[in-house]
Formats: structure tokens, C-alpha cells, sequence
């Protein structure tokens, strides 16, 4: 039952061939067994047995999540339609206010509040039938690429190689998905972070257009950079969700008021005739040296370039047109764009904890506000938000600004015209979408990167120029290296396609249906059946 | 060696506007990695950028389709503020309290 | 003694008189509530929360621009100010840095002694109030109620030459807030605030020295004084052979002194970037010559005009477009009447404007509209009621909501000119008063009054003056 996609899921219990309560027990029964201990604030010594488990969890919603199943089990009961996403068991990152639930955002800071409302995303997955079965550990505030910033420890782990990352900031979303814990998740993507996971996980994460989903409820990191998006086990599912969180919200300024396409029936047309890029500038892993800032290039993983070349040749199998050589140049700038747009983005958002109105205040005796603010954030806060604040306003401050944030800005511009070229349909390259490998390595060991925070934030190199430009991705597994850890491929396409990048991602789902390598079970569930 | 783009003064006042007090061994680690991130991001200024590049704010353009109706003045009340209040570490009479910031001295 | 000439511009925060504030649907005034009553989690910075710009807020932003000849942008952007203060929940107010929403403009200001000084407005710009804070034994307890209010901020170029000038200046701008009705602009609950910047200069030169601002300037008299006292300490200050430093002020209003601010938030750094929750306020160019065409005659420019088309006397224009719905009224009585403008202006002047003081209403709230005060008069003009029966027609009116002519009728107060009737009485009059007739023949004729007096209280006041003196007279006379 639990290794049922979500669309399954939801049929059998919309048919009564099972009720959402069974579904959300047997979904609890197995977080029991593969979890471990949730992450909570200072934690002390993993233990051997512990250290095999995922430890996606910061906070399970069981009592809320049977409310849910019952009404949906009620509501069928008695005749009523339920929502398209009817019984589904879905975690939430903890980064998104659900009303009455911690949500800790991965930080001491916020570790006692409980959000007085509930994410407009959220909601939607609510009001669809969807199961919250609870808040799933990130990178605190999302700042990371291995989820092992979170002050709630354990970290995850990652469920095919429990010494691993399971990548970040969405790895609770990924990791829970992963191991079979809920069928979908909800995570965040700001410069790769559901993309990257998903890929190191080997689940699909999708990160839509900008402004796609509402923002409304969604603790911030880079607020012009932020999207919500769906962690699934097939990219189907991941229509699904899309499907039920979508569209304009008038809580969200930025939230687009475009009507929302019918995902599920784009996935059912075939891709003959698609013309999908491939660049140069995507397979090459650029790593900055820190003494003189030049740029090393080195090769991406060899198994993950195979990936790109064998799945390309599945697509062509199927009629899509594989365009080689297509320039992206100024994809090399998106690490040190994001360097600057985000942290002073970030800086800004975190100005608001300060131990005055809610969350963590300093225990100790303070008689000058400035102490209050002082103590406060330096407590409650890890090194990751600290980072991003301190660079945030070195690189806002008045007298540099110029030379760093504003630069920053017009070299964003400068990324965003790399997509808009090669998507414009006047153009010489007219491409539906660019596939592109979705991290230059399979996840590292746990503790192998953390601390070196430019090795970590070029751990996103190949997701966060979508970022910058604001187009839809999506990371789908792909198979697996020599030591049988997954390998994520991206798609990239144009604003508000995310029906094309799923078009394509479905159909090479299909046609890889029947491949060995998607037989493969994460460690913790072979070793559960052992 | 590391490039000092951030000297220990500099990093004091970043620390201070940013009202977090850090010990030493933090502020030395911190500042370590931000000069390693400013020495990363290096290439940045090398860019060459035409003049007639605007920054991008977003990424997506925001085109008519997408933007919304402005809001319109109609009251909506927040049912419950106590919800609000009630998540302050220290508060009275429904006031949220904060100690005060002491008078500097005048020259 | 060398003559200095003091260098003054003013910075004004104008509460918008919007229903919601300018990021969400709290309301917008809460003047009076309870602390932290008036609250959601957007204006109080919960994590998470997003704004949204409250179209009215705009509107009223464009309108105030276009009444002071500013330009109204058609694309204007906001801004992120970044900062710590309690009562500034998100650690960041949200503003318009360096393209507002209003670029230019002036205002020519009258003064009483008859010149007119022309002041530039620098620029207008639209943002969100901070909450408030007060100070109890060390501890600051902090009431978001504010926070999210809508404010236009307008800053002037430093045009003014007195206090007296700039204290001038928040008379006429708090009269045009109220006339063109995007603020009801009342110092005293803070609707309008100001800081000044003061600087000297030797009379003549064009140069601008080093300003002090001064901030916390709650009320007109506040203006005034602050900046008199400012100018004079600079002044002695140079004198001195010191330098001006540009220090921020505090007004204290209980001791009428200036005191040098005690916090270190001048020193900021604010980082301004734009505002990446908010997408930018594009105004289409038929909005903008809409919000134009809607602008209603201005208090001055109505001023002048009543004094050219109504041959009125300064004083007298002053007083009728003291408010725009008082300035409506009179040119509607006027209209009615169709008679000298000086009659209509001193019933209004004289007469109503007490009775709107008494019940506390505005001149378009009254039961005694224009049409019925024109009516009052010409039934004095036609002599069917005499002057003081006129003026208590008003309250009459007014209580009663009915027409002066169905007043009179009913209560029976038309003018008593039957002749035979007044005849009869003054007759009477004369046989019951020898002793005063008496004195009236021998030469006393200043007695005439008194026995008009008898004719006019044995009448209950309704005999008509004018054909009761004449009888008097002719009878008087006889004897």
C-alpha cells in the first residue's frame, strides 16, 4: 500500500477499496518503524540504531491528521465529492505556518512558536483532501543544500545511504517521500532546494514558475526568489499537487493571476517533435579557488553525464528533436548572483526576529533593548542565518551596493535573457525546454561539506539559474551511480510551462517504467523487509 | 592567503547593525567564510554589463495577465488579535513589553 | 549685528483617511482603542505574512500630488528601509525611496501681512505608519494598533523664512487635506506631523549651511515656536564662532525646549532595496488625468474667487471657505437668494456658523440647507417677518427639518401689518402712557424706541417695524 503513487492512492480510497484512515495508519505505522527520533533542539549522541533512520520528522501531526482522514472518510460516506488530493498523506517543511502546529523553520528562534494561521498552500492541500501528517525537518530557514543547518537534530538522513545528506533545504520532503513516509510533500525551492534533494533522494521535485504558487504563509528566505512547490515519487503526482495548490492568491501581490492549465491531461500528450536542448555550459562543475577567486572547472560525475546522454536518447526514442551546443554563458554567474541577491533579501526578512513578539527571547536578565535584540538572535540563531544576514548588509550597504547588489541585479537580467533566447519561439534554438543534469554529484557523506559554505552553495549551480530567472524546473530520478546512490536530470521551460517540462518528465517515467534500476528500494525499506 | 575584504572592524560594525553579539570564536569563523564567499563571488565584478541592462527585480516579468486587481479599501477585521498577542514572551494589559533603551550620553 | 535669515523646509506625515491600511484590511484609524485590538498577522510582522497595496491609498496618494502641482508618476516603486525599533514589527518599514509615487510641485503660500511666499515641493511619497510606543519605568510597552496606517510623506524644498511661515503652511495644507478629502488631518490625534529642518544663512547669499531637524512637532503653535527658538540658538551659536552640527532635535511641548535626540537610529545605515513582495504601482495615464479632472476648486483659488465674483472683502472670503462644505453652502444659499452676496455672507458669518459650532455638525449636514436660508431672507426682504424672527427661524429649521414658510404659517409669525390693527393698539398705547406721550411732544423724540418697544411686545414681537414706527409717529405727532 505504501509504495502506491498518490494518484493510486486517492483512486482506491475515492472507490472504497481503502478508507483514508487505513491509508494514514499504515502511512504512521511505517514513519514509526523507518523514522527514528524527530529532530528536536539540542540533541545529543546519535545512537548506531538511530543512525540508520531518516529522522524526517520535527513534528508529526498525528491528532490533526485523523481529523483530516475521518472527514475525508466522512464526506464519502455521504456522498460528497471529495477534493482531488482525497486522503493523500503529505508532509509539510517546516518552513510553512500551519495554524495551531510548531513551526519552527528549523531554528531555535521560532523552536516554540505555533503559527496562528495556515499557509495559503497549505490550505489548498486541505481543502483537497490531502493528510498532513506533519512538519518535516530543512536547512534552518532553508539556508543550505544538505539540510544539516537545522537546529533540530538528528538531521535527516538520506534513506538510500543513511551516512549520507539528503541534500537541501527540502530533505525532510524529500527524505520522507523517499522512504515511503507520505506520498507527497511540500517543499521550498529558492535556489535548488527542492530540486537538489529530490535529485539526491531519487524522488521527482518540481520548483513551478515564480509566482505560480502563493507565497502567502511561507516563512521567507529570497522573497524574489522563493517558490512552493511538490515532492512526489512520480512526476504525475506531482501534477496532482501542482494541480490542487496553483493560482492566484490575493494575499500574494506576486502571486500571478494566470489561470491554471489542467496538468493531468498536458502529461497524456506525447512528445514528438519537442525540441529539447542540451548546453555545455550545464556539464561542467565550476568550483571558485579561494585564494584568487578564479574559476576551476571540473567534470560533473561521470554516472550523472551518462544519465544526461542515455536519457536524452530515451526522448529522442520517443520523436523529441535533441538540439546540442545550446549556450547558456552566463549560467557560470548563478552561484555568485545568488550570493548577493539572496543574503540581502534574507538579511532583511530575518530583521523581524528579535525576541519582541513571538518566538525565542533570551533567558537571560536584559534592562537595554539592544541586549534584547543582541542576545536574542545570537542565541536563537545557527551560523547559516547569521551568514546570510552578515553578507546581506555588507553587500546593501550604502557604500557598497553599487558594486555588489545592484551588479547583481543586472547580471540577473543577464541569466534571465540566457532562457529567454533559447525559449523564444523567433529564435534560432525555439526549444520547449533544456534538459540539464541537476547537481554535479550524488549526495556526499554527512559532515563532508558542512563548513566549507561555498563548496555547499555550488552544490547548486545547475538549479539556481532557474531561480533567477523565475522558470519552472523539475529534478526526476534517473538511475543510480556505481555505489547506488540516485542521480536526479532537470528540465527546464519557459514561464508557466510547467505542463511541457512535466509532458516530458511523464513520458520519460513511461518509458523507463520497466528499467532495472527503478526496482532499486532505498536502504531503510530493504532494511525494514529484511 | 585569504583575501581580507572584510577586516575585524568592518565585521564589528556589520555585527552591530545586524544586533546580534557574537563571541570571538564565532565572529572569527563567520568572518573567515564571508571572505571566502566575497573572494568566491569575485568574478562578479569582472562581468562586463551593457549599459542598457535594467536589473531584474524578478526573474518572470509580470506581465497585465498576471497582475492582479489592486486591492480594494474594504475593512476585513482579524477575529482574533489574542492569538497574536498571546505568542509575545513578555506582555501587559495587552501591551507587548520590552525593556527600554538607556539614555546615551551627551556631549 | 549682522542680519541672518532663517533657511527652513518641512517634512509632513499625512495619515491617509482610507477604511483599511495600506498593506492589509485592519482598519485604518483606531484612535481610542484598546491597545492591540487593531491588529492581523500582516501589519504585525508574523513570519510569513505578505502586503498588499490598498488601492485607495494610492488614489488618495495621486490626488494629494496633483493638488500640489506635484507629477504623478506613472511608474513609482517601493522600498524596504531596514532597521531595528518595536514598533516596527517586521524590522523594516516599508516606503518609497527614490521613485515616488509625486515628483515637483508647489504651493503658493498667503501670508496674513499680504505677500506670498512660494514654497517647491520637493516630493510625496507613500508608506506605512510604525505602531506606538510608551515609556513606563524602564520598560517599553509597544501597541501595533498604528502599525500599517497609510501615510503620504511630503517633503518641501527649503523655502521657508520664519516659523511663522512654516506654522502658516499647516494651516493652509491641513485646510486643503480636508477639502480635497484625503485626510481629516487633526495634529492633535496625529494625522498630521512634521519635522523641520532649520539652517542660517547671511540674508542674501544662496548658500545652504549645515540644517539641524528638528522632530516632534505635534501642533501649529509647536511649529512656530520650535523653529523661532532653533533659529535663535543658531543664530547666537555663529555668533559665537561655533559650528552648527546637524543634530536631531526633540521638541518638548510641556517646556517649550529643543533637546538633542537621544537615540542612535540617525546613524543607520537603512540599506533601502526595492521591496520584492510588491510588484510595482503602475498608474495608466486615463487614471491619472481621472484623478486630475476630479480635483475640486481649491480653498484658495475659491477664496479669490469669491472675493472677484462677489465683490467680498478678504476677511469675509477667508471665513466662507474656511471648509469646503461651508464655501458649497454659501454659494448654494447665494444661488437661491439671488440677491447681494454681503447679505447671504453675513447670515452665514453672523449667525450660522454659531449654530454649527453648537451642534457640532458640517455645513452639509445641516436641516437648514442653503435653499431654506435663502427663504429665511427673503421673507425678511419682503417684510412677511422681521429681522429677529428671521434669526429664530434658523434653530427652528433646523430642529423642526421643515420649511421657514410652513413655520411661519403654523406658528403664526408673519409680520402683523394690518394697519387697523396696529392703529387700534398704538392708540391704545398712547392713552395708557400720558406721561411718556408728554415728554415725547416736549422734545424727548429718542422716546420713539421705547413705544415701538410697547407696540413690539404687545404684538409678541410681530408687528412690522416699519409701518408701527410710521403710525407711532403720525400719532405722536397730533397731539
Amino acid at each position: 500500500m505504501l509504495e502506491l503513487s498518490a494518484y493510486e492512492t486517492i483512486e482506491k480510497i475515492r472507490t472504497r477499496e481503502l478508507t483514508a484512515k487505513q491509508v494514514l495508519e499504515a502511512h504512521l505505522d511505517h514513519i514509526k518503524k523507518v523514522d527514528g527520533v524527530p529532530g528536536k533542539l539540542d540533541f545529543g549522541e546519535l545512537s548506531e540504531p538511530e543512525a540508520k533512520k531518516v529522522h524526517a520528522f520535527i513534528t508529526l501531526t498525528e491528532d490533526l491528521a485523523y481529523q483530516q482522514a475521518e472527514e475525508v472518510d466522512r464526506q464519502l460516506d455521504n456522498g460528497i465529492a471529495p477534493g482531488i488530493l482525497a486522503g493523500a498523506p503529505i508532509t509539510v517543511k517546516d518552513i510553512f505556518c500551519v495554524k495551531d502546529t510548531l513551526t519552527t523553520a528549523g531554528s531555535r528562534i521560532l523552536s516554540n512558536f505555533k503559527a496562528p494561521y495556515t499557509a495559503t498552500s497549505v490550505n489548498r492541500l486541505q481543502k483537497a483532501g490531502g493528510v498532513i501528517l506533519g512538519k518535516v525537518n530543512l536547512d534552518e530557514f532553508t539556508y543550505g543544500s544538505s539540510s544539516e543547518s537545522s537546529a533540530f537534530k538528528p538531521c535527516p538522513h538520506n534513506p538510500w545511504d543513511t551516512t549520507r545528506v539528503t541534500g537541501g533545504s527540502s530533505g525532510g520532503s524529500t527524505a520522507s517521500v523517499a522512504a515511503y513516509e507520505a506520498a507527497l510533500s511540500l517543499g521550498t525551492d529558492t535556489g535548488g532546494s527542492i530540486r537538489q534533494p529530490a535529485a539526491f533522494c531519487g524522488v521527482v521535485g518540481l520548483k513551478p514558475t515564480y509566482g505560480r504558487v502563493s507565497r502567502y504563509g511561507l516563512i521567507a528566505f529570497g522573497s524574489s526568489l522563493d517558490c512552493p512547490g511538490p515532492v512526489a515519487r512520480s512526476v504525475k503526482d506531482a501534477a496532482l499537487m501542482l494541480q490542487a495548490m496553483a493560482g492566484a492568491d490575493p494575499r500574494d501581490s506576486t502571486a500571478s493571476n494566470r489561470p491554471v492549465p489542467d496538468y493531468l491531461s498536458a502529461l497524456q500528450k506525447d512528445i514528438r517533435g519537442m525540441r529539447i536542448g542540451l548546453s555545455p555550459d550545464y556539464f561542467r562543475n565550476s568550483m571558485p579557488d579561494l585564494e584568487t577567486g578564479e574559476i576551476i572547472y571540473e567534470p560533473i560525475q561521470k554516472e550523472i553525464e551518462q544519465a544526461i546522454y542515455d536519457s536524452a536518447q530515451v526522448l529522442a526514442n520517443l520523436g523529441a528533436e535533441i538540439v546540442e551546443d545550446v549556450p547558456m554563458p552566463n549560467t557560470i554567474h548563478g552561484v555568485s548572483v545568488y550570493f548577493v541577491i539572496s543574503r540581502v533579501e534574507a538579511a532583511s526578512n530575518l530583521h523581524r526576529f528579535d525576541g519582541v513578539k513571538y518566538g525565542y527571547r533570551t533567558g537571560k536578565d536584559v534592562s537595554d533593548l539592544h541586549d534584547l535584540y543582541r542576545l536574542t538572535r545570537v542565541e536563537g540563531l545557527g551560523h547559516q542565518p547569521k551568514l546570510r544576514i552578515l553578507m546581506g548588509m555588507y553587500v546593501s550597504a550604502a557604500q557598497y551596493s553599487a558594486q555588489y547588489y545592484q551588479r547583481a541585479l543586472k547580471v540577473r537580467r543577464m541569466i534571465r535573457d540566457d532562457f529567454e533566447g533559447i525559449f523564444d519561439k523567433k529564435g534560432s534554438y525555439h526549444l520547449d525546454a533544456l534538459l540539464t543534469p541537476t547537481t554535479p554529484s550524488t549526495a556526499f557523506e554527512l559532515g563532508a561539506v558542512y563548513g566549507n559554505t561555498v563548496m555547499m552553495q555550488c552544490a547548486d549551480q545547475f538549479t539556481v539559474p532557474a531561480n533567477h530567472a523565475g522558470i519552472p524546473g523539475i529534478s526526476i530520478p534517473a538511475g543510480f551511480d556505481q555505489t547506488g546512490l540516485p542521480i536526479g536530470i532537470q528540465l527546464l521551460g519557459p514561464d508557466y510551462r510547467e505542463d511541457l517540462i512535466m509532458r516530458i518528465g511523464h513520458a520519460y517515467e513511461q518509458a523507463t517504467q520497466t528499467a532495472d534500476w527503478r526496482k532499486a528500494k532505498p536502504q531503510v525499506v530493504r532494511e525494514l523487509e529484511e | 592567503m585569504p583575501v581580507e575584504h572584510i577586516s575585524p572592524q568592518l565585521f564589528e560594525k556589520l555585527v552591530d547593525l545586524a544586533a546580534i553579539a557574537l563571541d570571538p570564536s564565532e565572529s572569527e569563523y563567520l568572518r573567515s567564510e564571508l571572505n571566502n564567499q566575497l573572494t568566491a563571488i569575485k568574478e562578479l565584478m569582472a562581468i562586463k554589463l551593457d549599459e542598457t541592462l535594467t536589473p531584474a527585480l524578478h526573474g518572470v516579468p509580470f506581465e497585465s495577465a498576471d497582475r492582479q486587481a489592486m486591492r480594494e479599501d474594504t475593512l476585513l477585521p482579524y477575529a482574533t488579535p489574542e492569538d497574536i498577542i498571546s505568542q509575545a514572551p513578555q506582555s501587559e494589559d495587552n501591551y507587548i513589553v520590552v525593556p527600554d533603551i538607556p539614555h546615551s550620553e551627551l556631549d | 549685528m549682522t542680519d541672518y535669515e532663517a533657511v527652513i523646509g518641512l517634512e509632513t506625515h499625512i495619515q491617509l483617511n482610507t477604511k483599511t491600511k495600506i498593506f492589509c484590511s485592519c482598519k485604518a484609524d483606531s484612535w481610542g482603542d484598546e491597545p492591540n485590538t487593531n491588529i492581523c498577522p500582516v501589519c504585525s510582522g508574523l513570519p510569513g505574512v505578505l502586503p498588499v497595496l490598498n488601492q485607495e491609498a494610492a488614489h488618495k496618494g495621486a490626488l494629494l500630488a496633483a493638488a500640489m502641482h506635484a507629477k504623478i508618476q506613472p511608474v513609482s516603486y517601493f522600498d524596504r528601509k531596514n532597521y531595528f525599533y518595536p514598533d516596527l514589527p517586521k524590522g523594516y518599514q516599508i516606503t518609497q525611496y527614490d521613485q515616488p509615487i509625486g515628483v515637483g510641485g508647489y504651493f503658493d503660500l498667503p501670508m496674513p501681512e499680504g505677500y506670498t511666499r512660494h514654497i517647491r515641493i520637493h516630493k510625496l511619497h507613500l508608506e506605512e505608519d510604525a505602531g506606538k510606543t510608551k515609556i513606563i519605568n524602564n520598560e517599553r510597552f509597544v501597541d501595533f494598533n498604528r502599525c500599517g496606517v497609510p501615510l503620504v510623506e511630503m517633503v518641501t524644498e527649503p523655502d521657508f523664512r520664519s516659523g511663522d511661515e512654516a506654522a502658516q503652511y499647516l494651516v493652509r495644507l491641513r485646510q486643503l487635506l480636508r477639502w480635497i478629502g484625503v485626510s481629516e488631518a487633526d495634529m492633535e490625534k496625529g494625522h498630521l506631523r512634521c519635522d523641520a529642518n532649520v539652517s542660517i544663512r547671511l540674508r542674501g547669499s544662496e548658500v545652504l549651511n549645515t540644517k539641524t531637524e528638528i522632530k516632534n512637532i505635534n501642533s501649529i503653535d509647536a511649529v512656530r515656536n520650535a523653529i523661532a527658538i532653533e533659529t535663535e540658538r543658531q543664530i547666537k551659536q555663529v555668533e559665537a564662532g561655533n559650528r552648527i552640527e546637524s543634530w536631531t532635535l526633540d521638541w518638548d511641548a510641556d517646556t517649550g525646549t529643543l533637546e538633542k535626540m537621544r537615540s542612535k537610529e540617525t546613524e543607520a545605515d537603512y540599506r533601502y532595496f526595492r521591496e520584492p513582495d510588491l510588484l510595482p504601482l503602475i498608474l495608466k495615464p486615463e487614471w491619472i488625468e481621472q484623478v486630475k479632472n476630479s480635483l475640486p476648486e481649491l480653498p484658495l483659488a475659491r477664496r479669490q474667487r469669491f472675493i472677484d465674483q462677489f465683490a467680498l472683502s478678504l476677511y469675509d472670503a477667508e471665513i466662507l471657505t474656511t471648509d469646503k462644505a461651508l464655501s458649497d453652502y454659501f454659494e448654494a444659499a447665494l444661488k437661491h437668494y439671488k440677491g447681494e452676496a454681503k447679505v447671504i455672507s453675513n447670515w452665514i458669518t453672523n449667525d450660522l456658523m454659531r449654530i454649527l459650532n453648537d451642534l457640532n455638525l458640517s455645513a452639509n449636514e445641516l436641516k437648514l440647507t442653503p435653499q431654506r436660508l435663502a427663504k429665511i431672507v427673503k421673507l425678511i426682504d419682503s417684510g412677511q417677518i422681521n429681522t429677529s424672527i428671521g434669526k429664530s427661524l434658523l434653530k427652528k429649521v433646523q430642529e423642526a427639518d421643515q420649511d421657514p414658510g410652513e413655520i411661519v404659517r403654523r406658528e403664526g409669525l408673519g409680520l402683523v401689518g394690518d394697519e387697523e390693527a396696529i392703529r387700534a393698539l398704538v392708540e391704545s398705547i398712547i392713552a395708557q402712557n400720558p406721561a411718556e406721550v408728554t415728554s415725547f411732544r416736549e422734545g424727548k423724540e429718542g422716546l420713539i424706541g421705547w413705544f415701538l418697544g410697547q407696540v413690539m411686545r404687545q404684538t409678541g414681537g410681530k408687528a412690522d417695524p416699519k409701518l408701527a414706527r410710521q403710525i407711532l409717529l403720525e400719532l405722536l405727532k397730533q397731539g
